[in-house]
């Protein structure tokens, strides 16, 4: 196959199937429809755990430390797999749709990496700054909302912007499972057409588009933050 | 005003203080000078509970802050047998005391006698206390690191605390609350001439303006008494000056003084009385006079030797 050929493939894939037959709107839709629930729900129960882990209850702390390990520690495949058959089990809802065990799969796990990601934010925060608040006489609750959190939230944009990223890439894995984001899209046009490479070189377009219109645009975001302080 | 019983302070197995007790009077200007390492600041930092004192008792006017060291009084461990014992193992005083303390091992032995002790001071530090954070808002610190809030504008520095502090107390109108602070962090900003930097933030400002920021933010705070931690030791040396001329100002106007400080032409000029640490001990304490002129303990001599 010559280069050209593969680039008039890429163009007639690109027309007929995600113009044509809307696969492109699709599988974006689904894409962006699961990262965004991911990083959502994995900030929520990231920041909770982080909070969670600075709590002198040790129970509480042995548990979250060793949910954050493992789900660092094992393959996100392997994850998805698991609650792939196990959640609708847990929930008995056997027909649970993939879509959503996914979601709570991917979510689980990027909550173990945004805890992290947010324990190191509050860590990074100057020693300095707790000890005069509470050398004025300020609680360690007022301390905590007024002074450390939000110098923590702007140490932690930039990496919380990687894990969105990051995010958007291994929503690929959930194709696995048909669940009709981007990265399924193969799969569909691949059994119409039997094409391979061109097909994978027209989704690598989509993602790099995304991700890197998105990094971009957490750049701007970022340098806003920077000059307000 | 302020009163340190018998502190002793342990980071692990390295002892930085060993029995300190001092006093500091309404209207006096301390300085604590001393050697790196010698426990200077870790004293200073005992006096507000920035640091917890293994043992010892911290008063501020009256009202104890620490809770009620069961072994305050070294006598009544020296009087022990236990002690007896432990020094004629060949274990030094102090190290005795330390044990016993640590230890708790008076209270093994006289445990009819401890318990009795333990409520009465319990009963003595309920009767006595004052919230740690209460304590502290009315002894406000410096830092060497200045440590203003980095998210927040000069005048929301200044203000924050004494707001906050009436929201504590259930202030009934904080908006009159809010602009008295404001008003009176703005005349405080004008006395040293920044007003025109109120609603910038810190890290547009010099290491000085920093400092002489932080010092009247603690003075908004109307404190009784103000602990200064090596406030000129991160300055550049054309900085130096703004900073001390601001503390002499502070001092004259009968302000009461604590500071731990390597600048020994304000300590002699301006204190009261200075305490010399090392070892984590007072090895000596006096005038200015006194302390410069005619030092007694060799290693306060050795101190000054090489310092002046």
């Amino acid at each position: 196959m010559t280069l050209t050929e593969i680039l008039q493939n890429m163009w007639d894939i690109f027309i007929k199937y995600y113009i044509g037959a809307g696969l492109l709107w699709s599988g974006i839709g689904y894409t962006l429809l699961l990262s965004a629930i991911t990083v959502l729900a994995g900030t929520v129960l990231g920041s909770l755990m982080a909070l969670g882990k600075r709590t002198r209850f040790k129970p509480l702390v042995f548990v979250i430390t060793a949910f954050v390990e493992v789900l660092r520690g094992t393959p996100m495949l392997l994850q998805l797999y698991v609650a792939y058959f196990i959640i609708p089990m847990l929930l008995k809802m056997p027909g649970l749709s993939p879509f959503t065990s996914v979601a709570i799969a991917m979510s689980l796990n990027s909550a173990a990496y945004v805890s992290e990601i947010i324990r190191s934010g509050i860590e990074a925060v100057d020693k300095g700054q707790t000890e005069a608040a509470r050398a004025l006489g300020l609680t360690g609750k007022t301390t905590m909302l007024k002074i450390i959190l939000p110098q923590a939230v702007k140490n932690i944009l930039p990496a919380l912007g990687n894990e969105f990223i990051t995010v958007i890439k291994e929503t690929s894995l959930a194709s696995t499972f048909f669940v009709g984001d981007l990265m399924t899209t193969y799969k569909v046009i691949n059994g119409f057409t039997f094409q391979t490479v061109p097909v994978l070189f027209d989704m690598a377009i989509f993602y790099f588009l995304l991700t890197f219109s998105l990094s971009k645009l957490l750049g701007v975001f970022e340098r806003r933050m920077k000059k307000r302080a | 005003m302020l009163e340190v019983n018998n502190i002793y302070k342990n980071f692990g197995s390295l002892k930085v203080l060993r029995g300190v007790t001092t006093h500091v009077d309404k209207g006096e200007v301390i300085s604590i000078i001393g050697v790196s390492g010698s426990g200077k600041s870790t004293l200073l930092r005992c006096m507000n509970l920035l640091e917890q004192p293994t043992f010892g008792e911290v008063w501020i006017e009256g009202k104890l802050m620490t809770p009620v060291d069961p072994y305050l009084h070294r006598e009544v461990i020296e009087a022990s047998n236990t002690f007896a014992k432990l020094t004629a193992s060949g274990m030094s005083t102090d190290d005795a005391v330390h044990k016993i303390k640590e230890e708790d091992l008076l209270k093994e032995k006289h445990s009819r006698e401890g318990a009795a002790y333990k409520k009465l001071m319990k009963e003595l530090y309920e009767k006595n206390h004052i919230d740690v954070n209460e304590g502290r808002r009315k002894m406000s610190m410096v830092f060497q690191q200045f440590n203003l809030f980095n998210n927040k504008s000069v005048l929301d520095n200044i203000t924050l605390a004494p707001i906050e502090t009436a929201k504590y107390h259930h202030a009934k109108n904080m908006k009159e609350v809010k602009e008295e602070v404001t008003e009176r962090a703005m005349t405080l900003l004008k006395r040293i001439g920044l007003e025109e930097k109120a609603n910038v933030y810190p890290s547009t400002l010099s290491g000085g303006q920093k400092q002489r920021i932080a010092i009247i933010r603690s003075l908004a705070m109307n404190p009784d008494v103000m602990l200064f931690d090596e406030p000129t030791s991160a300055l550049d040396p054309e900085m130096i000056g703004e900073v001390l001329d601001l503390m002499k100002e502070l001092a004259d106007s009968g302000m009461t003084m604590v500071v731990v400080t390597h600048e020994m032409g304000f300590a002699r000029e301006v204190s009261d009385r200075v305490l010399f640490v090392d070892e984590g001990y007072i090895k000596e304490e006096g005038t200015p006079e006194q302390i410069f002129r005619d030092p007694k303990n060799p290693r306060l001599k050795d101190f000054l030797s090489k310092i002046l």
